[in-house]
């Protein structure tokens, strides 16, 4: 704790690491016609099958080759590896037939087999690979290869939007994983240096071609900077050495709209949310009369619509987020629930929806109907700046209902220990980044089994009519077979969420990104990965 | 003799030309005014308004106030807590003093960050602003007195094998009277202990708030504000968020020089 000559300490050692930061970091050269951007980190993993961070997810986008496609603007399946593809009445059984004349990198034929022993692969426990959850019952699975063009793959039950999940298998020559260096995707790895980069090269087998027939992908490889430090990857991008950012936060959007405007895009609103709930779980060590605020439905609307909501788009996010009132964002177009009816802001409705509720105001306090002060924190995690701006917007708003509000930050693991172990917390406030249109990928949060369902995990019966309803409709939506009832079970679950607000949702940030105007080819889309999800179309306009 | 209190009387000044301000009628640290995020300066606010439009003089003034009296407070705390640690073991047996001193040695292997993240993460959810401010320091205060302690344990040690103490304890006296005639002579050591404290905590205390795990808001503290810095979009749309850094340096340098002074 001592600390003996402070201050010159200090200056000297905020000035060492300001000359450190603008000047070690270094860059590796281009090649021509390479495209180059940033990842933050170096890839956990470059085998495609244990890909479980977004980095290694990068890489083993660009370098994969699958057998269908998710096209990120139409949110569409497309046929790539896999000429055409059927799935049977009972949505048990899937047949691919491939595209002829398929080659991996190394010029070695890519058959049925290949794709059967990749898709096996990531079925087998001892791969550890997160997308076989996706299959439910990964290891009751059995995939085929009839012929060298045909893979079946027959499940034991019908898994919604199966379809989506070969967009994440890639396939590998079977029996000889390579980690990225022999694929049947666009790139493959050509280059490692740890912490410095990772390089791509284009693959010459690659068997895509565009409307006009020109060979893809167009690009001769990608250059992937590693640089943690975003400020980094402003300044290389603003020198014409990275040429796109994804991610960009709302205060750089606004600094780079300032110095390159037509650089910059807002795509709207996101498929993420940001949310508060209350703690309703009865294994909480909270007063009795706190859990009965919190599990009364009129204090929860009321507390939602007491949030100025325009507030926290304009003043945390600069106006690149929207008012959010569903856990389905309306960039999810299929999805997303038109007619939702919600509680909008409005502060006379929430006063008077207290007082119906049996709650009084006592100067400027607000007491419950047994004269308690509606007091309570809400948690965030530490390091988050935009969460603890809104608690503090969120903290103001609701001492204008009279309740009085801390605003707590704890490190994430702490975080953790108290939402998940201890449950000993009021209210949280926290976001949920959603990487799939489905909202089947959202059953582990509103099951009320689930462990991750926050406000009140793993129920042994649904505490409420209401969530018994929506694990009703839930489970409808997983295994109906028609689109129709699905969307309509769907739709019915964000009403029920709205009207009951276990979580309130506060925004959806807009996905802002930035486009070097020299960049050919980009189509953003908001679900990721936003930029290069069309990677084999992106090409410099003039190679240097 | 002027010139040397010369820090001591500007640091006087700086503390109650920001207790003025905060004073001032109508002035609020919490007040959000929404209509004018990152404002710059003005009448109204003289150093601007921060990202949710709250006046940044009025914040950076509290954050002063706050954080010179918290430090000035643990300081006192550790260092009475380090003159009885200390001149107790000297004075002990020598069993004693050594496990007594091994605790120090102990204490200070710690890593304090951590410790300090892990304490304040122990604490109930529940405590205002206000609280948290207190528990900060008292939380500061209670891992920073074994180096002070080991230091005084030194001094008091070289006491005890004094001429006069001999002579003293030869004669007679003890316990109490032994205490009374020991502390005046620690005071030489106490005071510079107490004054390197200070800027310690009021940079531990900085170095908590910029991790996001210090005074909770709307409370300011200089981490909190000095959390703007970190972003450097923010520091092209106002130059203001300097104001907060150029002020905790000047805090420290004056500190600084107060200690070199005594």
């Amino acid at each position: 704790m001592r600390m003996g000559r402070l201050a010159p300490g200090f200056l000297l050692a905020m000035l060492a690491a300001t000359v450190a930061k603008y000047c070690i970091a270094q860059v590796p050269a281009r090649l021509p016609g390479e495209l180059a951007w940033t990842i933050g980190y170096d890839p956990k993993t470059f085998d495609p099958a244990k890909v479980d961070d977004i980095d290694s997810e990068t890489v083993r986008y660009l370098t994969a080759g699958v057998l269908l496609r998710f096209n990120r603007l139409t949110q569409k399946l497309e046929p790539r590896l896999a000429e055409s593809w059927n799935l049977s009445p009972d949505g048990r059984t899937i047949t691919f037939k491939l595209r002829g004349g398929l080659r991996f990198s190394d010029g070695a034929a890519l058959t049925a087999r290949d794709a059967a022993w990749s898709i096996q692969r990531v079925l087998l426990p001892a791969a550890g690979a997160p997308v076989a959850e996706e299959f439910v019952a990964p290891a009751s699975v059995h995939v085929d290869a009839p012929n060298s063009q045909t893979v079946v793959v027959r499940l034991p039950q019908r898994v919604a939007g199966i379809g989506k999940v070969f967009d994440e298998i890639a396939i590998e020559p079977a029996n000889r994983p390579s980690e990225g260096h022999v694929t049947s995707g666009p790139f493959y790895v050509a280059e490692y240096q740890r912490s410095q980069f990772v390089r791509l090269r284009r693959n010459p087998y690659y068997g895509e071609r565009d409307g006009s027939g020109a060979a893809l992908p167009r690009a001769s490889g990608v250059l992937l900077d590693i640089v943690e430090n975003p400020e980094e990857r402003i300044r290389l991008f603003s020198r014409g050495e990275s040429d796109l950012i994804d991610q960009l936060s709302s205060e750089y959007y606004e600094m780079l709209r300032q110095k390159a405007p037509g650089s910059v895009r807002d795509l709207g609103p996101s498929l993420n949310t940001e949310q508060i709930w209350f703690n309703q779980a009865p294994a909480s060590p909270l007063p009795a009369w706190e859990e009965a605020w919190f599990r009364n439905q009129s204090f929860r609307v009321a507390v939602s619509q007491a949030i100025q909501r325009d507030d926290l788009v304009r003043l945390v996010y600069l106006g690149h987020a929207t008012p959010a009132y569903s856990f389905i964002s309306p960039a999810n177009a299929d999805w997303y629930n038109r007619r939702l009816a919600a509680p909008h802001s409005d502060l006379a409705a929430a006063q008077d929806g207290l007082r119906r509720a049996g709650f009084r105001m006592e100067g400027t306090h607000l007491l419950d109907a047994a004269g308690h002060p509606v007091k309570f924190s809400i948690l965030t995690n530490a390091g988050n700046d935009a969460r603890l701006k809104m608690a503090t917007l969120i903290q103001q708003d609701l001492a204008a209902v009279g309740m009085q509000v801390n605003v707590v930050t704890l490190d994430f693991p702490a975080l953790i220990e108290r939402l998940m172990h201890t449950q000993d917390y009021e209210a949280c406030l926290l976001g949920l980044e959603n990487v799939d249109v489905d909202p089947n990928e959202m059953m582990n949060i509103w099951l009320s089994s689930s462990p991750n369902h926050q406000w009140n995990p793993a129920e042994k019966t649904p505490a409420t009519a209401w969530e018994a309803e929506i694990d009703k409709e839930m489970n409808l939506q997983a295994t109906s077979q028609k689109d129709a009832v699905r969307k309509q079970a769907v739709d019915r679950v964000q009403q029920i969420v709205t009207d009951e607000e276990p979580f309130i949702y506060l925004v959806y940030p807009n996905v802002l990104a930035a486009i070097s105007p020299r960049l050919a080819g980009a189509q953003p889309a908001v679900i990721e990965p936003e930029l290069w999800w069309n990677v084999e179309d992106l090409r410099l306009r003039r190679t240097r | 003799m002027r010139i040397r209190l010369l820090p001591v009387w500007l640091l006087v000044a700086l503390a109650l030309g920001a207790s003025a301000i905060v004073s001032r009628p109508g002035a609020s640290y919490a007040r959000q005014d929404r209509e004018h995020p990152l404002a710059g300066a003005s009448l109204t606010h003289p150093a601007g308004a921060d990202a949710l439009g709250r006046d940044r003089l009025v914040r950076v003034s509290a954050a002063l106030l706050l954080s010179l009296a918290g430090a000035l407070a643990a300081s006192a705390l550790t260092t009475a807590a380090a003159a009885g640690i200390g001149a107790w073991a000297a004075f002990a047996v020598p069993g004693v003093a050594w496990l007594m001193m091994l605790v120090c040695d102990v204490f200070l292997a710690l890593p304090w960050l951590f410790l300090l993240m892990m304490v304040r993460s122990a604490l109930p959810l529940r405590a205002s602003p206000a609280h948290s401010a207190v528990i900060t320091f008292l939380v500061l205060a209670a891992l920073g007195w074994p180096a002070c302690a080991r230091a005084v344990y030194r001094g008091a040690l070289g006491l005890k094998r004094a001429d006069w103490m001999m002579q003293a304890r030869a004669s007679g006296m003890r316990g109490k009277q032994l205490i009374r005639q020991v502390l005046p002579n620690l005071l030489p050591l106490l005071l510079p202990q107490f004054l390197v404290c200070v800027p310690a905590f009021v940079i531990a205390e900085a170095n908590l708030g910029a991790l996001g795990l210090g005074i909770g808001e709307p409370l300011p503290s200089w981490g909190g504000m000095l959390l703007e810095l970190d972003n450097s979009a923010l520091l092209f749309r106002t130059q203001w968020v300097y104001f907060p850094v150029v002020l905790l340096i000047l805090v420290l340098l004056l500190l600084e020089a107060i200690l070199v002074e005594a």
